[in-house]
C-alpha cells in the first residue's frame, strides 16, 4: 500500500488504500512429535490401505485428517491405537512410534497402548448403564476399586468433557436417556476417565446437530491443552476450525500435511487445492 | 461438485475486469473533457459514476454472499478477497474521474496553459496504460506482468512532482494560478490512480502466490521535496 507524508513530515498510512494484514512469521514448534509415522504401509489382504506414510503429529494440539472417502483417514487414525489388528489379513510396513516405542514392536501391549491412546468414535456409544457408570467403566477395568477414588475420576472426567453440570443430578440415570450431544461428550468423559495421553476422534460430531457440534469443537480446543487430539472429520470447515495442522489424504498416501491456515489459504499440491474447494471427491 | 459456486466466481471476475475498463475509460473522458472544455463531456463523467458505484455495490454484495454461503477457501478464498480488493481500488479511480471532470467544469472560464494540459494527458496516458495492465495480468494470472507496475508508476511520480513548479510560474497571474491550483490537484488524482493500479497488482500478487507483499514501499521512498 502507499504510505506518505503529510505536511510536517510525519508518515501516515493513507485511509484510502485497503490493506490485508501482514504473513505471520512462522515460528518454531514447541510441540514435540507425539507420533512420528516413518514410510508406513498398511494392507488388508491384497488391499494396499495406506501407502508410505511419513507424517510427524504433534504434541498438544489439534490435528485433522481430511480426505475423501475410502482414502483412508480412518484406517490411518485407527493406525495409531492398533484398533486395525482385528481386521482380517492385517499387515503393516514402516513404523508408527508413540512417544518413540513403536507401536507395532513386539512388547507393545494394545491394550495398554489403547489406554494411552484413546478413541471417540463417530455415533456416540454409551454402554446400557448409568452415567456414572459409563464413565466408571474404564478405571474399574483397570483395577480401581475404591469409592471415593472413582467419584473423583467421575467427577473430574465429567467436568473436563464439560457435562458435570447437565449430569451431576442424575448419575445414576441410564447413560442412553442423554441427548445426542450429551452421549458423545458423556463418551469424551469415559476415554478421559482413564488418563490417556492422545484422543483420536473418528467424525465425532457427524451424527450431531450445530450446536452439539460446536460445543464438542469448544471441547476439543480445550482438551489440546492437555491432551494430543488427532481427528478424522468430513467437514472440512470443522477441520479449519479446530485444528492447527491438517493432513490431506488421498488413494492411502499422504498429499499433504501443514500448518491448517496454508491447507485452507494456500495449499503446496494441487490436488490438495481441489479437494478443498470442491472440484473434486 | 461446486460447480455453480465457480461460475458465479467467474462471473464476478469478469464483471470487477468490465468495471475496470469502465473506469479507465472515465479517466480519459474527464482529462479529455479538461483539455478541450467539454462541459457536455465533463457532465457525461459525472453522470455515468451512478453506473460505477452501482457495479460496485453489486460486485461487493455478491462477494460477501459468497463468502456467508460457501465458505470458500484455499485459491477460490485468495481470489474473492482479491476481487473485493480490486473492486474498491477501482471505484476509487472512479471517483477519481468525477473529481478531474468536476474540476473540468469549474475551470471553463479560466485562462489555461498547454503545456501543463500536454503533462497531464501524458500522466492520463500512462495511468490508464497501469490499468490496463493491472487488469491484463489479472486476467492472464500473469505475475511478471504485475511486477512491471511499480517502474511504471516511477514517471507518474516524476510528472505529479514536476507539477507544482509548473503552476508556480503562474504565479503572477492570479486566475491562471487559480486555474493551475486546480490542476495540480489533477495530477495529484491521476497520481494515485497509478498507485491504485500498483495495487491492484499487488492483489494480483497476492492471489497467485498466497502472500500478501507491498511492490513499492513508499514510507522509504526519497522524501517528497516538491510540495506534492
Amino acid at each position: 500500500m502507499i504510505r506518505e507524508e503529510d505536511a510536517t513530515g510525519r508518515e501516515h498510512r493513507d485511509p484510502g488504500i485497503v490493506s490485508l494484514p501482514e504473513e505471520p512469521v512462522d515460528e518454531p514448534r514447541a510441540n514435540r512429535a507425539m507420533f512420528v509415522l516413518d514410510g508406513f504401509d498398511l494392507y488388508f489382504g491384497r488391499a494396499h490401505i495406506l501407502k508410505g506414510i511419513t507424517l510427524e503429529i504433534p504434541s498438544n494440539q489439534v490435528t485433522a485428517i481430511i480426505g475423501p472417502s475410502g482414502c483412508g483417514k480412518s484406517s490411518l487414525l485407527r493406525s495409531l491405537n492398533r484398533m486395525n489388528d482385528r481386521v482380517p489379513g492385517m499387515r503393516v510396513e514402516g513404523k508408527v512410534l508413540f512417544e518413540g516405542d513403536d507401536v507395532y514392536g513386539q512388547s507393545v501391549d494394545p491394550v495398554t497402548l489403547r489406554r494411552r491412546v484413546g478413541m471417540v468414535f463417530q455415533r456416540p456409544t454409551p454402554f446400557p448403564m448409568s452415567i456414572f457408570d459409563n464413565v466408571a467403566y474404564g478405571p474399574r477395568l483397570h483395577g480401581l476399586a475404591k469409592r471415593s477414588e472413582l467419584d473423583r475420576v467421575v467427577e473430574s472426567s465429567l467436568r473436563d468433557a464439560g457435562l458435570w453440570d447437565v449430569v451431576k443430578d442424575t448419575l445414576r440415570k441410564p447413560a442412553t436417556a442423554l441427548s445426542g450431544g450429551e452421549q458423545q461428550r458423556l463418551c469424551i468423559a469415559r476415554t478421559l476417565a482413564v488418563d490417556p495421553e492422545v484422543i483420536l476422534l473418528d467424525e465425532p460430531t457427524s451424527a450431531l446437530d450445530p450446536s452439539a457440534t460446536t460445543r464438542i469443537e469448544e471441547l476439543l480446543q480445550r482438551l489440546a491443552e492437555r491432551y494430543t487430539i488427532v481427528i478424522v472429520t468430513h467437514n472440512m470447515q470443522q477441520a479449519a476450525r479446530v485444528s492447527e495442522d491438517t493432513a490431506f489424504l488421498l488413494s492411502g498416501e499422504l498429499v499433504e500435511f501443514g500448518p491448517t491456515d496454508k491447507i485452507f489459504r494456500a495449499p503446496d499440491d494441487r490436488r490438495t487445492e481441489d479437494y478443498v474447494t470442491g472440484r473434486f471427491g | 461438485m461446486r460447480q455453480r459456486f465457480h461460475e458465479d466466481l467467474a462471473a464476478l471476475e469478469a464483471e470487477v475486469e468490465e468495471l475496470g475498463g469502465i473506469v479507465e475509460r472515465q479517466i480519459g473522458d474527464a482529462v479529455a473533457a479538461l483539455a478541450r472544455r467539454d462541459a457536455g463531456l465533463a457532465t457525461a463523467v459525472i453522470a455515468r459514476d451512478d453506473e460505477v458505484d452501482g457495479a460496485y455495490l453489486d460486485i461487493e454484495r455478491r462477494i460477501l454472499d459468497l463468502i456467508a454461503l460457501q465458505t470458500p477457501v484455499a485459491s477460490d478464498l485468495r481470489l474473492l478477497s482479491a476481487i473485493l480488493h480490486i473492486n474498491l481500488h477501482l471505484e476509487r479511480v472512479g471517483d477519481g474521474a468525477v473529481n478531474i471532470a468536476k474540476i473540468a467544469t469549474i475551470t471553463q472560464e479560466l485562462p489555461h496553459d498547454p503545456t501543463i494540459l500536454e503533462h497531464l494527458q501524458e500522466m492520463s496516458d500512462i495511468v490508464r496504460g497501469m490499468l490496463r495492465i493491472s487488469l491484463e495480468a489479472f486476467t492472464r494470472r500473469d505475475l511478471e506482468l504485475c511486477l512491471k507496475l511499480p517502474a511504471l508508476d516511477d514517471p507518474v511520480d516524476v510528472l505529479n512532482r514536476g507539477m507544482y513548479r509548473k503552476v508556480l510560474n503562474l504565479a503572477g497571474d492570479p486566475a491562471a494560478l487559480e486555474w493551475g491550483i486546480r490542476m495540480n490537484t489533477v495530477a495529484r488524482q491521476l497520481e494515485r490512480v497509478g498507485d491504485h493500479a500498483v495495487d491492484v497488482g499487488e492483489q494480483v500478487g497476492f492471489l497467485l502466490t498466497g502472500e500478501f507483499r507491498e511492490f513499492v514501499d513508499s514510507s522509504h521512498k526519497e522524501p517528497l521535496t516538491d510540495g506534492s
